[in-house]
């Protein structure tokens, strides 16, 4: 913790760390220092000059050395003769600050005078008016009018669509350069610049296609004027008569799309989201959100939306009532008898996933359970339920004494928001080890940069646990009081040396001492790992071996997590829907049931599914075959999708923003939504609703009346889940808190803060004991030159996105990537076709070309229309052997 | 004998010695003696000891010692470089052209020795766009200095070795102001940086940095040559040495003239200019190009010096006088300056991004006739809200031409207000 320094703001006396800037040291008294350029989440630039004040500091005798002191014996305070920036002038010692003094308030009226020389003032027809900064200041400090009256900017360029999300008004703005240093800062996007000098200066974006981030969003939100604005609300720019800000009703959520939960708030208007702004959660977006999660609600309103449970006859899907429907779901579960199977999207809340279970386990005593299509969700794995992330953990405040691995994934394409955190990590000097089989985006930024082998993951993960056994560098306390196995571990990693893991790895032995001392030495340490690691025991059990040895566990900013893919991938494991656990990590005590894998295939043997929430054909083409040949297929969703169109009954649900629920996100983080419009029509039910409802057909007496009825149940039963009262989940953050992070005082928009609550790991148990567990990996590195490679991508071929036209041309579509020297080799270029062939099947694909893709590599990510890639995985991992034929 | 106040030229020699920019002339005349005395019998310590007793202030126009800003160097921050401010662009300035043109190996020696005193290995000489003719001949003298091991490894056959990169400019006023140098030397937009941090501190790519302006390099040799004593000889106390005097406007012998500071200005005008080419009287001089406030006729008799200048409420600055005769109308001048510098705003801060545009809007005004005298007033206001508020000189000096010239000269504003 570094020195505290006392100064005096307006009379008032307040401690500060040496090193903070006066707006910040008057922020912590509730001071409000009037800004446009500074934002506490970007550097300093000082140069809007509102935010001059009056700065004196203790005058010095220069003979003596020593404080001039009064008549009274108080230090004489010398001021500086000019106004000094409050944003970019640091704190010292006595030093006395005055925020309003008549000369500021001059200044303050002064600069404001300036800007509004080149804004137009178009109050009545900007998106921004009613939460403007520009409109609050001039309407606190303005001069009420202006003496310039010559032609304003009002020639400047209008409208200019940057991309197809963002539009720029150039005559509004104020050049205050808060977009660029996000973009370039925060995002790490470099697409936009300030081009020309003095009054002809605007901003640019010089990319193609334009302002090309997955962030861009964020940019209207900093932005202090109404320079730049989403298409997506913008003021009758769309098919809409336009909403004004003051008219909507805020209502606090969380995104669908996004694995780390990103707090949000819903803009609704006459029972309709008209636009989705971040809502403060500094464990969890801070204040940003993807372009996804921000433009990607347009399902809630699509024409598409089931409205009422159909019913096959004859091949065709009949309108039915929900009695009908119900009835005849009851009637045929009840003949499958065992012969049953469930497969619940990782979408759902954990209500709906806690119920989808004890439908199964208690109701229709079947363990056939699963929220596991093919590769697309969690790798199942304990380590969260043993270690985790520890409590608390904040990746947002890592900074010079951590240190994060990151095995195997892109965050930027996977786990956007975290990719967010990391890099801002990163800025604020987080050793960042990014270890991948390909040039990822975080290699930007990345302190060490290891490139594997597809399918020798776990062989690093060894060589580098080799090298902390071997020099000692393991956390002995923890070692000694907690582990046991080490000496057996160090035998067995005798085979794993960095020498010897070099070759396969392809990563020279001494980087590989490097990275596990950089790891091992870090105060604190944090492992994620996505699939591009692999999907196997021995890659866990050294995951586990790494982190425990290390003593990164069990902590605040240490600890081990996956990248799961969906935003209650988390929660579905937690509460149980898998085969072979029940809630709360507890193993089944009778049978293990069929995983999705299994009633996937062609002889399944079931005679009845439930799909909810899951659209697996859409997914896995290949798993058509078995639901087509099921007797009786029930799929509860919101769309007709390829699945749905091969059930026997379809019911309809509620869009997340039409109910309330929860999402538990990849670090256990427990996190409510509140329902903010009403469903398209009544017979739209929320899915724990007609389970409920299933369920009381079949004879159970369930007594739950809503989501937050059915979260007292799983307190009470499931004891990881004991604290997630409702009541627990909606509490505002502090009032302390709030004062230290709350950003958005002076917009118009209010929701709960919420920071939600996660649930402790055993690792948190200080009396916890753990064996190291040493699994031989299995060589299955791919047998081939080249590997097809086929991560997931943010824009994918989903249902829920694919409904906002606003992002349609990002929708990636099914492609082979290849490095240019294997395009030269095969004489392709851009455009042309290419068949990819791999052990399981074999599809055509238009290849690109990509200098940053190793040679061994081609690129096709999942879960993209026609599902391409999952045709030629093998389900076990999403790297595999294939021959490329032009 | 030079003129009345120097015996031999110091700093312009070209003007003493032919074809002095090639290297053997300048080693005849005692060229790079300095650096041999400097790299074989002083440490760095010294040689930066010397320039501070010397009191040799930066002649770029801040006046800074230049011996000071030397020892900010932190001792064990490695690498340190030393760069050059060549971005040579107030009105009426052209003394480091001619210095980098006609005698460049003293420019040359001045910066070894400079990145000697502080330990640097690599200097940046940051040319103003413009320059590029003038940079033929330097970098022809840096060749010259690399074949004749003055550059590169082990200078003079000692363990300093050094190395010089020319960098031209987009030609951009504000690239002068050694921040927005810094940035457009890294090929960053040309914006002046927030200090803290300083140069010496953190200035090109992080690093400390010296910045010096080609005329304060110049100076070194002869310092270091013939020691700070006899340096102080020449000037005053407070503001010793030789200087460059750029003369330019209205004069018949337009020219650089080197004197010692605190000359009188009268004597470098009347006696080395020659008096206005018309025979009229002086109206006006502008000193310091378009940045300092012009010098009215009760002032034609002030030293130029740094301290005399301020006495005389205006600055030395670069010690560029453009002389104007009574025919100049100082409201069209004043229109002229204004329109410089809101082209040359960088527009980085909102006062002097915005405050010059509306400046020249409200001149624009004034002097096609359409004015009020209550526009002369709001000239007054709109500098005022500039004042002190900008983020760096450039919008605090913007202001200047139209507070001194409607300070002294307002009947030529009211001559267009008819309304």
């Amino acid at each position: 913790m570094s020195d505290l320094v006392t100064l005096k703001i307006d009379g008032i006396e307040v401690s500060v760390p040496a090193g903070t800037m006066i707006i910040e040291a008057a922020n912590k008294i509730g001071r409000e220092i009037p800004v446009f350029c500074y934002h506490s989440k970007l550097s300093t630039v000082g140069v809007c000059r509102v935010c001059l004040v009056k700065v004196g500091t203790p005058g010095f005798d220069r003979a003596t050395r020593q404080p001039i002191l009064d008549v009274a014996g108080n230090p004489v305070i010398r001021f500086f003769p000019k106004p000094m920036p409050a944003c970019s002038t640091p704190v010292s010692a006595g030093m006395e600050v005055i925020t309003e003094s008549k000369e500021s308030l001059a200044d303050r009226q002064a600069i404001l005078e300036f800007l509004l020389t080149s804004h137009p003032l178009d109050c009545p027809v900007c998106d921004k008016g009613g939460e403007c900064p520009l409109q609050d200041l001039t309407y606190a400090h303005g001069r009420g009018e202006s003496r310039f009256e010559y032609q304003r900017k009002h020639t400047s360029p209008k409208k200019i669509p940057l991309g197809d999300l963002i539009v720029l008004d150039t005559e509004r703005c104020i050049i205050c350069t808060r977009c660029i240093r996000f973009q370039d800062e925060i995002a790490g996007d470099h697409v936009l610049a300030i081009e020309n000098r003095g009054r002809d200066a605007k901003v640019v974006s010089y990319t193609e296609p334009k302002f090309d981030s997955k962030y861009s969003g964020n940019t209207t939100d900093i932005c202090p004027v109404g320079a730049l604005t989403s298409r997506d609300f913008r003021f009758k720019d769309m098919n809409k008569p336009g909403v004004r800000i003051w008219e909507l009703t805020n209502v606090p959520s969380i995104s669908n799309y996004c694995n780390m939960g990103s707090n949000l708030v819903l803009g609704t208007h006459v029972g309709e989201i008209r636009r989705v702004m971040p809502r403060q959660n500094e464990l969890v977006n801070e204040i940003w959100l993807t372009n996804k999660t921000r433009f990607g609600h347009h399902f809630h309103s699509s024409s598409h939306r089931l409205t009422a449970p159909l019913i096959k006859e004859n091949g065709k899907f009949k309108q039915a009532t929900w009695e009908d429907a119900l009835s005849l779901i009851a009637t045929k579960f009840h003949e499958a008898g065992e012969h049953i199977g469930g497969i619940a999207g990782p979408h759902l809340s954990n209500e709906d996933l806690y119920l989808f279970q004890k439908l199964f386990r208690e109701v229709l005593n079947s363990n056939n359970i699963d929220h596991r299509i093919c590769l697309n969700s969690a790798i199942d794995d304990d380590l969260a339920y043993e270690i985790g992330v520890g409590i608390g953990t904040d990746i947002g405040q890592l900074a010079e004494n951590s240190a994060i691995f990151l095995l195997g994934s892109d965050l930027d394409e996977e786990a956007s928001m975290l990719y967010l955190r990391v890099r801002g990590a990163v800025r604020r000097g987080c050793h960042l080890i990014n270890a991948n089989g390909r040039y990822t985006k975080l290699d930007t930024v990345a302190n060490t940069k290891l490139r594997y082998n597809y399918g020798s993951a776990v062989h690093l993960v060894l060589g580098m646990t080799a090298t902390i056994l071997d020099e000692g560098l393991e956390d002995k306390n923890f070692v000694y009081a907690r582990l046991e196995g080490i000496d057996k571990l160090k035998t067995k990693l005798q085979a794993y040396t960095p020498e010897k893991v070099a070759d396969i790895t392809g990563i020279d032995a001494d980087i590989i001492r490097q990275a596990a001392r950089d790891f091992a030495k870090a105060e604190n340490g944090i492992i994620l790992y996505g699939a591009e690691a692999g999907n196997d025991t021995a890659l866990h059990a050294s995951i586990r071996n790494l982190a425990l040895i290390t003593g990164h566990v069990g902590k605040k900013d240490n600890g081990v997590t996956a990248i799961l893919p969906h935003c209650n991938s988390r929660g579905a494991a937690d509460l149980g829907v898998i085969p072979h656990r029940l809630p709360g990590y507890h193993p089944v005590a009778d049978e293990i049931g069929m995983s999705a894998k299994e009633m996937l295939q062609p002889n399944h043997g079931l005679q009845a599914m439930y799909i909810v929430a899951a659209d697996i054909v859409g997914e896995v083409v290949t798993c058509k075959s078995a639901i087509e040949t099921t007797d009786f297929v029930v799929v509860q969703d919101l769309f007709m999708t390829e699945t749905a169109k091969l059930a026997d009954v379809v019911l309809p649900a509620k869009a997340i923003a039409e109910r309330d629920g929860s999402y538990t996100n990849l670090e256990r983080r427990v996190q409510v939504y509140d329902p903010a419009i009403l469903s398209p029509t009544p017979t739209c039910w929320a899915d724990w609703h007609i389970i409920t409802a299933i369920a009381g057909r079949l004879g159970a007496e369930w007594t739950h009346a809503s989501a937050d009825g059915v979260m007292q149940e799983i307190t009470e039963q499931v004891s990881l889940y004991k604290h997630m009262s409702f009541e627990n989940l909606t509490k505002p953050i502090s009032l302390e808190r709030k004062r230290q992070h709350y950003i958005y005082s002076g917009m118009s928009f209010t929701a709960d803060v919420r920071e939600g609550v996660q649930w402790a790991t055993r690792a948190e148990n200080q009396a916890s004991f753990f064996e190291l567990k040493f699994i031989e990996p299995e060589n299955d590195m791919p047998q081939s030159d080249i590997i097809l490679v086929a991560p997931r991508v943010a824009y994918d071929g989903g249902m829920l996105i694919s409904q906002a036209e606003i992002l349609a041309n990002l929708i990636q579509q099914p492609k082979a990537t290849l490095s240019p020297s294997v395009a030269q080799r095969l004489s392709l270029s851009k455009g042309d076709t290419v068949q990819l062939t791999s052990s399981v099947g074999s599809v055509a694909l238009p290849i690109a070309i990509d200098g940053k893709l190793p040679d061994n590599v081609v690129l096709t990510p999942r879960n993209l229309a026609g599902s391409v890639a999952e045709q030629l995985l093998d389900g076990h991992n999403i790297f595999i052997g294939v021959k490329i034929v032009h | 004998m030079t003129n009345k106040y120097l015996d031999k030229h110091v700093l312009l020699r070209n003007k003493d010695i032919p074809n002095i920019r090639d290297i053997n002339v300048y080693i005849a005349h005692g060229g790079y003696d300095a650096l041999k005395k400097a790299l074989t019998v002083m440490n760095p310590g010294e040689v930066t000891q010397v320039v501070k007793t010397a009191n040799l202030r930066g002649r770029g126009g801040a006046g800074f010692p230049a011996g000071v800003k030397w020892s900010f160097i932190p001792p064990n921050v490695k690498p340190v470089y030393v760069v050059v401010n060549a971005d040579e662009s107030e009105p009426g300035t052209f003394k480091d052209r001619e210095l980098m043109g006609e005698n460049p190996h003293q420019v040359i020696e001045g910066i070894i020795l400079c990145a000697f005193a502080v330990g640097a290995e690599r200097a940046y000489i940051y040319g103003r766009g413009e320059f590029k003719n003038t940079f033929v001949p330097l970098k022809k003298a840096i060749d010259e200095a690399y074949n004749n091991g003055l550059l590169g490894k082990n200078i003079m056959n000692t363990d300093f070795s050094m190395d010089i990169f020319l960098h031209l400019g987009a030609g951009a006023y504000i690239c002068g102001e050694e921040t927005a140098l810094l940035n457009s030397l890294e090929g960053y937009m040309g914006q002046p940086r927030s200090r803290p941090p300083f140069p010496a501190a953190e200035g090109l790519y992080a690093k400390p940095t010296v910045i010096n302006n080609v005329e304060t390099l110049s100076n070194v040799p002869p310092i270091i040559l013939n020691g700070s004593d006899w340096y102080r000889r020449y000037g005053t106390e407070r503001s010793p040495g030789i200087k460059i005097f750029s003369l330019s406007g209205h004069v018949k012998n337009p020219g650089n003239y080197e004197l010692p500071l605190g000359a009188p200005l009268r004597y470098l005008i009347e006696e080395l200019g020659g008096g206005t080419m018309s025979g009229l009287p002086i109206k006006g001089i502008l000193p310091a190009g378009a940045s300092a406030p012009m010098i009215p006729p009760e002032h034609f008799d002030v030293m130029m010096d740094y301290e005399s200048m301020a006495e005389a409420n205006t600055t030395l600055g670069s010690a560029s006088f453009i002389v104007m005769d009574e025919t100049v109308d100082m409201a069209w001048a004043a229109e002229k300056m204004v329109h410089f510098f809101k082209h040359e705003s960088c527009g980085k801060c909102s006062p002097c991004r915005e405050g010059n545009y509306w400046l020249e809007q409200v001149m624009h005004r004034i002097r096609s006739g359409k004015g009020t005298s209550f526009d002369i007033d709001l000239l007054t206001k709109i500098t005022h809200q500039m004042t002190d508020n900008c983020f760096c000189p450039l919008g605090e000096f913007a202001v200047n031409p139209i507070n001194a010239t409607i300070k002294h000269f307002r009947s030529d504003y009211e001559k267009y207000i008819t309304l």
